[in-house]
Protein backbone atom coordinates (compact mmCIF):
# COMPACT_ATOMS: atom_id res chain seq x y z
CA UNK A 1 0.00 0.00 0.00
CA UNK A 2 1.58 3.28 -1.05
CA UNK A 3 1.44 6.42 1.07
CA UNK A 4 -1.39 7.77 -1.05
CA UNK A 5 -3.40 4.56 -0.58
CA UNK A 6 -3.00 4.49 3.21
CA UNK A 7 -5.90 5.56 5.39
CA UNK A 8 -4.10 6.70 8.55
CA UNK A 9 -7.29 8.28 9.90
CA UNK A 10 -8.78 4.77 10.12
CA UNK A 11 -5.79 3.58 12.13
CA UNK A 12 -6.12 6.60 14.43
CA UNK A 13 -9.80 5.80 14.89
CA UNK A 14 -9.02 2.24 16.00
CA UNK A 15 -6.23 3.39 18.33
CA UNK A 16 -8.37 6.05 19.97
CA UNK A 17 -11.48 3.92 20.21
CA UNK A 18 -10.06 1.69 22.91
CA UNK A 19 -8.51 4.61 24.77
CA UNK A 20 -11.74 6.62 24.85
CA UNK A 21 -13.78 3.53 25.72
CA UNK A 22 -11.52 2.57 28.61
CA UNK A 23 -11.37 6.16 29.87
CA UNK A 24 -15.18 6.43 29.89
CA UNK A 25 -15.39 3.11 31.70
CA UNK A 26 -12.72 4.02 34.24
CA UNK A 27 -14.32 7.42 34.91
CA UNK A 28 -17.75 5.76 35.08
CA UNK A 29 -19.00 8.32 32.57
CA UNK A 30 -21.42 7.68 29.73
CA UNK A 31 -23.26 10.22 27.57
CA UNK A 32 -26.44 8.26 28.23
CA UNK A 33 -27.59 5.24 30.20
CA UNK A 34 -30.13 2.55 29.39
CA UNK A 35 -32.44 1.28 32.12
CA UNK A 36 -33.61 -2.18 31.04
CA UNK A 37 -36.22 -2.50 33.81
CA UNK A 38 -37.98 0.67 32.69
CA UNK A 39 -36.85 0.25 29.05
CA UNK A 40 -35.83 3.89 28.88
CA UNK A 41 -32.74 5.90 28.01
CA UNK A 42 -31.66 8.75 30.28
CA UNK A 43 -28.96 11.37 30.04
CA UNK A 44 -28.80 11.59 33.82
CA UNK A 45 -28.46 8.97 36.53
CA UNK A 46 -31.95 7.74 37.37
CA UNK A 47 -31.64 5.17 40.19
CA UNK A 48 -35.40 4.83 40.62
CA UNK A 49 -35.51 3.14 37.18
CA UNK A 50 -33.39 0.20 38.38
CA UNK A 51 -29.97 -0.99 37.24
CA UNK A 52 -28.37 0.95 34.41
CA UNK A 53 -26.41 -0.19 31.36
CA UNK A 54 -23.57 2.18 30.49
CA UNK A 55 -21.97 0.01 27.78
CA UNK A 56 -24.02 1.48 24.92
CA UNK A 57 -22.97 4.95 26.03
CA UNK A 58 -19.29 4.01 26.31
CA UNK A 59 -19.26 2.47 22.82
CA UNK A 60 -21.13 5.45 21.33
CA UNK A 61 -18.79 7.94 23.00
CA UNK A 62 -15.74 6.02 21.81
CA UNK A 63 -17.07 5.89 18.23
CA UNK A 64 -18.01 9.58 18.05
CA UNK A 65 -14.91 11.00 19.76
CA UNK A 66 -12.50 8.73 17.88
CA UNK A 67 -14.10 9.49 14.51
CA UNK A 68 -14.02 13.24 15.20
CA UNK A 69 -10.37 13.25 16.26
CA UNK A 70 -9.35 10.91 13.40
CA UNK A 71 -10.89 13.32 10.90
CA UNK A 72 -9.29 16.36 12.53
CA UNK A 73 -5.70 15.06 12.63
CA UNK A 74 -3.83 16.49 9.60
CA UNK A 75 -2.90 13.82 7.07
CA UNK A 76 0.77 14.93 7.03
CA UNK A 77 0.92 14.14 10.74
CA UNK A 78 -1.14 10.96 10.54
CA UNK A 79 0.95 9.29 7.82
CA UNK A 80 3.96 9.36 10.15
CA UNK A 81 2.31 6.65 12.24
CA UNK A 82 3.92 3.27 11.82
CA UNK A 83 1.56 0.34 11.13
CA UNK A 84 2.76 -1.24 14.40
CA UNK A 85 0.85 1.40 16.38
CA UNK A 86 -2.39 0.03 14.97
CA UNK A 87 -2.06 -3.20 16.96
CA UNK A 88 0.29 -2.11 19.77
CA UNK A 89 -2.03 0.56 21.20
CA UNK A 90 -5.12 -1.73 21.33
CA UNK A 91 -2.94 -4.46 22.87
CA UNK A 92 -1.81 -2.07 25.62
CA UNK A 93 -5.46 -1.10 26.19
CA UNK A 94 -6.39 -4.77 26.56
CA UNK A 95 -3.55 -5.34 29.05
CA UNK A 96 -4.55 -2.27 31.10
CA UNK A 97 -8.14 -3.42 31.11
CA UNK A 98 -7.11 -6.86 32.43
CA UNK A 99 -4.96 -5.24 35.12
CA UNK A 100 -7.90 -3.12 36.28
CA UNK A 101 -10.40 -5.96 36.12
CA UNK A 102 -8.31 -8.14 38.44
CA UNK A 103 -10.54 -6.66 41.14
CA UNK A 104 -13.20 -9.28 40.31
CA UNK A 105 -10.88 -12.16 41.16
CA UNK A 106 -9.38 -10.96 44.45
CA UNK B 1 -38.00 -14.13 21.10
CA UNK B 2 -35.02 -13.75 23.42
CA UNK B 3 -34.27 -17.50 23.18
CA UNK B 4 -34.34 -17.34 19.37
CA UNK B 5 -32.01 -14.35 19.44
CA UNK B 6 -29.67 -16.15 21.84
CA UNK B 7 -29.51 -19.20 19.54
CA UNK B 8 -28.85 -17.04 16.46
CA UNK B 9 -26.18 -15.13 18.44
CA UNK B 10 -24.56 -18.45 19.38
CA UNK B 11 -24.64 -19.79 15.81
CA UNK B 12 -23.11 -16.59 14.43
CA UNK B 13 -20.44 -16.81 17.12
CA UNK B 14 -19.58 -20.37 16.04
CA UNK B 15 -19.22 -19.23 12.42
CA UNK B 16 -17.08 -16.28 13.47
CA UNK B 17 -14.95 -18.50 15.67
CA UNK B 18 -14.27 -20.87 12.78
CA UNK B 19 -13.39 -18.08 10.37
CA UNK B 20 -11.08 -16.17 12.72
CA UNK B 21 -9.37 -19.36 13.91
CA UNK B 22 -8.62 -20.41 10.32
CA UNK B 23 -7.25 -16.95 9.58
CA UNK B 24 -5.27 -16.69 12.84
CA UNK B 25 -3.58 -20.05 12.14
CA UNK B 26 -2.92 -19.13 8.54
CA UNK B 27 -0.76 -16.15 9.56
CA UNK B 28 1.44 -18.15 11.94
CA UNK B 29 4.93 -18.11 10.43
CA UNK B 30 5.82 -21.55 9.16
CA UNK B 31 8.99 -23.29 8.16
CA UNK B 32 9.41 -25.07 4.88
CA UNK B 33 8.18 -28.56 5.63
CA UNK B 34 8.71 -31.42 3.26
CA UNK B 35 6.41 -34.39 2.89
CA UNK B 36 2.68 -34.72 3.23
CA UNK B 37 0.53 -32.05 4.86
CA UNK B 38 -0.68 -32.66 8.42
CA UNK B 39 -4.19 -31.80 9.61
CA UNK B 40 -2.89 -28.54 11.09
CA UNK B 41 -1.10 -27.70 7.84
CA UNK B 42 -4.31 -28.22 5.91
CA UNK B 43 -6.29 -26.25 8.53
CA UNK B 44 -4.13 -23.20 8.01
CA UNK B 45 -3.61 -23.56 4.26
CA UNK B 46 -6.43 -21.18 3.49
CA UNK B 47 -6.74 -17.98 1.51
CA UNK B 48 -6.38 -15.72 4.59
CA UNK B 49 -7.52 -12.55 2.91
CA UNK B 50 -10.77 -14.11 1.76
CA UNK B 51 -11.96 -14.33 5.39
CA UNK B 52 -11.52 -10.67 6.32
CA UNK B 53 -14.79 -9.17 5.10
CA UNK B 54 -16.80 -12.12 6.41
CA UNK B 55 -15.10 -11.75 9.81
CA UNK B 56 -15.87 -8.02 9.96
CA UNK B 57 -19.53 -8.59 9.10
CA UNK B 58 -19.89 -11.57 11.47
CA UNK B 59 -18.17 -9.72 14.32
CA UNK B 60 -20.36 -6.65 13.87
CA UNK B 61 -23.61 -8.62 13.59
CA UNK B 62 -22.71 -10.90 16.52
CA UNK B 63 -21.80 -7.88 18.66
CA UNK B 64 -25.10 -6.18 17.79
CA UNK B 65 -26.91 -9.39 18.75
CA UNK B 66 -25.01 -9.43 22.03
CA UNK B 67 -25.96 -5.81 22.59
CA UNK B 68 -29.63 -6.67 22.09
CA UNK B 69 -29.37 -9.58 24.54
CA UNK B 70 -27.53 -7.53 27.12
CA UNK B 71 -30.56 -5.97 28.90
CA UNK B 72 -31.96 -9.43 29.64
CA UNK B 73 -28.54 -10.52 30.93
CA UNK B 74 -28.29 -7.41 33.10
CA UNK B 75 -31.68 -8.02 34.69
CA UNK B 76 -31.72 -11.80 35.07
CA UNK B 77 -28.27 -13.36 34.85
CA UNK B 78 -26.10 -10.70 36.45
CA UNK B 79 -28.52 -10.27 39.33
CA UNK B 80 -28.53 -14.05 39.89
CA UNK B 81 -24.73 -14.17 39.80
CA UNK B 82 -24.58 -11.35 42.35
CA UNK B 83 -27.06 -13.17 44.57
CA UNK B 84 -24.89 -16.30 44.37
CA UNK B 85 -21.81 -14.14 45.09
CA UNK B 86 -20.11 -15.35 41.91
CA UNK B 87 -17.81 -12.38 41.46
CA UNK B 88 -15.45 -14.13 39.05
CA UNK B 89 -18.32 -15.01 36.73
CA UNK B 90 -19.42 -11.36 36.67
CA UNK B 91 -15.82 -10.35 36.12
CA UNK B 92 -15.21 -12.55 33.09
CA UNK B 93 -18.41 -11.22 31.53
CA UNK B 94 -17.40 -7.63 32.20
CA UNK B 95 -14.09 -8.38 30.45
CA UNK B 96 -16.08 -9.84 27.56
CA UNK B 97 -18.01 -6.57 27.26
CA UNK B 98 -14.79 -4.57 27.11
CA UNK B 99 -13.12 -6.93 24.64
CA UNK B 100 -16.15 -6.83 22.35
CA UNK B 101 -16.08 -3.03 22.38
CA UNK B 102 -12.33 -2.86 21.72
CA UNK B 103 -12.81 -5.43 18.94
CA UNK B 104 -15.50 -3.29 17.32
CA UNK B 105 -13.08 -0.39 17.28
CA UNK B 106 -10.40 -2.56 15.68
CA UNK B 107 -12.56 -3.73 12.77
CA UNK B 108 -11.98 -0.79 10.37
CA UNK B 109 -8.18 -1.04 10.68
CA UNK B 110 -8.23 -4.83 10.55
CA UNK B 111 -10.30 -4.71 7.35
CA UNK B 112 -8.06 -2.03 5.86
CA UNK B 113 -4.91 -4.06 6.47
CA UNK B 114 -6.46 -7.14 4.90
CA UNK B 115 -7.64 -5.26 1.82
CA UNK B 116 -6.12 -6.53 -1.43
CA UNK B 117 -3.45 -6.16 -2.61
CA UNK B 118 -1.81 -7.26 0.65
CA UNK B 119 1.28 -5.22 1.45
CA UNK B 120 4.24 -7.33 2.66
CA UNK B 121 5.46 -4.48 4.92
CA UNK B 122 2.19 -4.70 6.85
CA UNK B 123 2.32 -8.46 7.34
CA UNK B 124 3.30 -8.16 11.01
CA UNK B 125 0.57 -5.61 11.79
CA UNK B 126 -1.96 -7.77 9.95
CA UNK B 127 -0.86 -10.84 11.91
CA UNK B 128 -1.04 -9.18 15.35
CA UNK B 129 -4.38 -7.52 14.61
CA UNK B 130 -5.75 -10.91 13.57
CA UNK B 131 -4.43 -12.60 16.72
CA UNK B 132 -5.83 -9.83 18.90
CA UNK B 133 -9.23 -10.17 17.27
CA UNK B 134 -9.01 -13.98 17.57
CA UNK B 135 -8.34 -13.62 21.31
CA UNK B 136 -11.38 -11.33 21.64
CA UNK B 137 -13.58 -13.82 19.78
CA UNK B 138 -12.35 -16.86 21.74
CA UNK B 139 -12.76 -15.12 25.10
CA UNK B 140 -16.24 -13.89 24.21
CA UNK B 141 -17.29 -17.29 22.90
CA UNK B 142 -16.08 -19.28 25.89
CA UNK B 143 -17.40 -16.84 28.49
CA UNK B 144 -20.75 -16.57 26.73
CA UNK B 145 -21.20 -20.32 26.65
CA UNK B 146 -20.00 -20.96 30.20
CA UNK B 147 -22.28 -18.27 31.63
CA UNK B 148 -25.19 -19.47 29.54
CA UNK B 149 -24.82 -22.91 31.09
CA UNK B 150 -23.44 -21.93 34.48
CA UNK B 151 -26.33 -23.29 36.53
CA UNK B 152 -25.77 -26.72 34.99
CA UNK B 153 -22.00 -26.56 35.19
CA UNK B 154 -21.70 -25.76 38.89
CA UNK B 155 -23.00 -27.82 41.79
Amino acid sequence: MSASQRRPSVEIFSMLFGIVYLTCFYMDWAPFRYYPDARTFHLKITPQDGPAILWYGWVSAAAVVSAAVALLVPRQLAVRLQPAWAWAVPLIIVVLMFVYERRWFM
Amino acid sequence: MIVALLIVHGLLAVTLLGAITHQAWSVVPRGTAAGSLSFVDRFRSVDSGAYATAIVVLFAVTAIGGGLLYPQYRLDVRTALEDMQMRAANGVFEIKEHLAAIGLGLLPTYWLFWRAPLVPEQAAARRYLTWLLAFVVWWSFLVGHVLNNIKGLLP
